[in-house]
């Protein structure tokens, strides 16, 4: 680590050092505006407009190339990876705030876009921490905003009754985690991820086999509940349907790409990658003559094999929109996981690709879903129904907002041209680079499924006759560029991936290298 | 001075903690009794993560504890403001009574 | 093991529960019991009870509890920093003034928006 440097590490945190002096900005700013008609609406554009610069600064102060340095005492990471999820959380921050504004309820109140960049920080921090204490509290500093947030409206029985399921079982799964941290610590003296892998490969670990599976068992079930996968996924169905709208966007994009950054980083940092040549040394922590990777692949396969089939079975039979999208959510946190468990592949294009192919898919996915729901709630602040069978007939009462949400339905079916088609793609690719040939083939089979009930929707909005067919939505100017910049984003990202995907193996690189694999 | 007392006694304490809390959560109906379950079950993680501070002899541990205490009273204000929101609708904080959202 | 050295603590406890049992039984069966109202009714300095123990507070006291125990928990990062301050010199102190400042403007906010009144 060497001499430690104020002015040499600051680069590392630009992004969270730009949203704290945000915060503080916008927090002064709602304390002090004198009140007028326009005033939650000012906060929001400078709340939007800070956020979407604030996502240049990882390109500004980027890290040197090909490499996976430690700042600030061994507890973030400055690398590719931790950009890219920096710039994809930022974007989701500065577009939950713009399609906010018109929610009724929601934007109007300046504190709602202040607790956005307070969870935009965290998810920051978390995409790049590299040390148990920051990992805790950049995860507590995403949760416990986006519990207020689910709640945010009070009036509604529904909001509250989904912030306090929120907030119970997320408690809950932190505090399993945190267990399972100190255990960690326990065994091996150390709070740093590398540091334990070390103290994990020495002698002080032997005989403690069961130990470190609980441990590590325990932080699996925590971070399983961040991402919903199956089986911690009962809340999302409830907090999705019950969440404000712009809040279920935002918690089903930020928490989700941040958890599964540290995620990946956790597993490989903290346990270790396989050798990928004759001269590499293998980081792999192995105790009492038994690997550890074997037993979280294996748990992790499971996992998103149930994640893809329960998620896309119960998605077929919903009939309200956001609930529908929640089972979605579920099953596209299956489809990464697959990349989670292709870790284990044995050569080095194979490990990169793993990484590199769950950083793309969650960046497309970040604008992919944030597309779809700022559809739902132009249409629900219009009509006040958000079931499926309600978007009867939408192509000729907005057609651009049907094409908006067609893009959006296809990139999460994986249809070319859009930007899901690529994501499945590498994810499948990874697989199958890890030998995991099997799982490949049910995510293939899960996408078929899948395939089915977005196209019923597609069909509802452009077949099937509606009620209100004579009545066109307007669409506000806000809701008209953020459809428009994510359509053409996902469209973008579908025909050309490769900068993106490109970025991501470079920074997958730099990390297997940082661990000497 | 005498002998210490052993790090694997701490650690049983803090086990026996997590599981009583971990039992709470899943077996009580009461909001605010699931709510301080979970408060317990940090509080074990914080005397385990003491007591290995102490057997490692370094300040990590306890440097941990300190944000863990932070995050857990700012998770009782959050906490208690939600349950406060429920009671204004439902007039119960009883958990089975949570059944807006279901289907 | 260390078990031994508790042996006295663990008599002593034993001793205790067992003496306080005794005289509870002793008391129970050879004592007079004449209760009455006034002797049943809750002790509170010789003052009458009005009304019930468990009523509803108002529910402005839980905000400032709330907002006291988050100013209260963020006094104990001063405390690292004041053992250490002397090694920390200049940086420790700019550090310290960056968080003091982020409390303040938490502070001059819930001032702003009333969460200090009472009414």
């Amino acid at each position: 680590m060497g001499e430690f440097n104020v002015w040499t590490s600051l680069p590392a945190v630009a992004p969270e050092i730009g949203l704290t002096i945000l915060a503080a900005v916008v927090l002064l700013l709602d304390a002090y505006l004198p009140k007028e008609k326009n005033r939650a609406r000012n906060i929001a554009f400078v709340s939007a407009v800070s956020m979407a610069v604030l996502a240049l600064t990882p390109f500004i102060w980027a890290p040197a190339p090909n490499t996976s340095e430690l700042f600030w005492g061994g507890m973030v990471r400055h690398d590719a990876l931790g950009q890219l999820f920096d710039v994809m959380i930022l974007l989701a921050g500065a577009i939950t705030v713009m399609i906010a504004v018109d929610d009724s309820g929601v934007g109007r109140r300046g504190e709602f876009h202040l607790i956005v960049i307070i969870v935009t920080l965290g998810g920051c921090i978390l995409s790049s921490s590299a040390d148990l204490v920051m990992i805790f509290v950049a995860l507590e500093t995403v949760s416990i905003p986006l519990y207020v947030l689910a709640a945010f409206r009070r009036e509604d029985n529904k909001s509250s009754e989904s912030g306090l399921k929120y907030f119970l079982f997320g408690s809950f799964a932190s505090a399993i985690l945190l267990y399972g941290f100190s255990f960690l610590y326990g065994l091996t003296g150390s709070t740093q991820l590398t540091a334990i892998a070390a103290g994990l490969n020495s002698e002080i670990v032997s005989g403690n086999l069961v130990a470190v599976l609980a441990a590590l068992l325990m932080v699996i079930v925590g971070f399983g509940f961040k991402i919903s996968a199956v089986p911690f996924h009962f809340w999302t169905p409830d907090v999705y349907e019950g969440a404000p709208t712009p809040v279920t966007a935002f918690v089903s994009v930020a928490s989700k790409a941040g958890s599964f950054a540290v995620f990946m980083r956790f597993l490989i940092e903290a346990f270790g990658l396989p050798a990928v040549s004759a001269d590499a040394t293998s980081t792999l922590v192995v105790i009492d003559g038994q690997t550890i990777q074997t037993f979280w692949v294996n748990l992790l396969t499971v996992f998103s094999i149930l994640s893809m089939t329960v998620g896309n079975v119960l998605a077929l039979r919903q009939k309200n929109f956001k609930r529908l999208l929640a089972y979605s959510s579920i099953a596209q946190a299956g489809y990464t996981l697959m990349g989670l468990a292709a870790l284990q592949a044995q050569s080095a294009i194979g490990q990169d690709i793993a990484m590199a192919s769950i950083t793309f898919y969650m960046f497309m996915y970040t604008f992919t879903n944030l597309v779809i729901f700022a559809g739902i709630i132009l249409f629900v602040e219009a009509t006040g129904r958000e079931n499926i069978a309600d978007f009867a007939g939408l192509q000729r009462r907005s057609p651009w907002l049907a094409l908006a949400m067609t893009i959006g339905l296809l990139s999460l079916a994986g249809i070319p041209p859009a930007a899901g088609f690529f994501g499945k793609l590498f994810l499948f690719q990874a697989a199958v680079e890890a030998n995991l040939v099997g799982l490949a083939m049910i995510g293939v089979l899960n996408a078929i499924v899948a395939l089915y009930y977005y196209l019923i929707i597609i069909k509802i909005m452009y077949v099937d006759q509606g009620i209100d067919e004579d009545k066109p939505l307007a669409m506000p100017r806000s809701y008209a560029w953020v459809l428009g910049i994510t359509s053409v984003v996902i469209i973008i990202l579908g025909v050309i991936p490769t900068p993106i995907f490109d970025l991501a193996q470079q920074g997958a690189a730099a990390v297997r290298l940082a661990m000497g694999s | 001075m005498p002998p210490a007392v052993p790090t694997e006694f701490f650690v049983m304490l803090s086990m026996i903690l997590f599981a009583l809390g971990a039992m709470g959560v899943l077996l009580r109906k009461n909001a605010i009794l699931v709510f301080m379950s979970v408060e317990l079950m940090l509080n074990s993680a914080n005397l385990a993560l003491a007591a290995f501070a102490r057997q490692w002899n370094e300040m990590d541990g306890h440097i941990f504890v300190f944000f863990v205490m932070t995050v857990a009273a700012a998770e009782v204000a959050i906490g208690l403001a939600l349950i406060v929101a429920i009671f204004r609708h439902k007039q119960s904080i009883n958990i089975d009574d949570l059944h807006q959202l279901e289907g | 093991m260390a078990l031994e050295q508790f042996a006295p603590a663990g008599v002593m406890i034993i001793i205790a529960t067992i003496l306080a049992f005794i005289i509870l039984v002793i008391s129970r069966i050879f004592g007079p019991h004449r209760p009455t109202f006034r002797k049943n009714a809750p002790y509170e300095s010789g003052m009458k009870p009005i009304g019930p123990a468990q009523r509803r507070v108002p529910v402005r006291f839980y905000l400032v509890a709330v907002l006291f125990i988050i100013f209260d928990v963020e006094v104990i990062f001063f405390l690292p920093w004041a053992v250490a301050m002397r090694d920390l010199g200049v940086y420790g102190l700019i550090v310290m003034g960056v968080f003091t400042l982020m409390l303040i403007v938490g502070f001059i906010y819930e001032w702003k928006k009333g969460a200090l009144e009472w009414e």
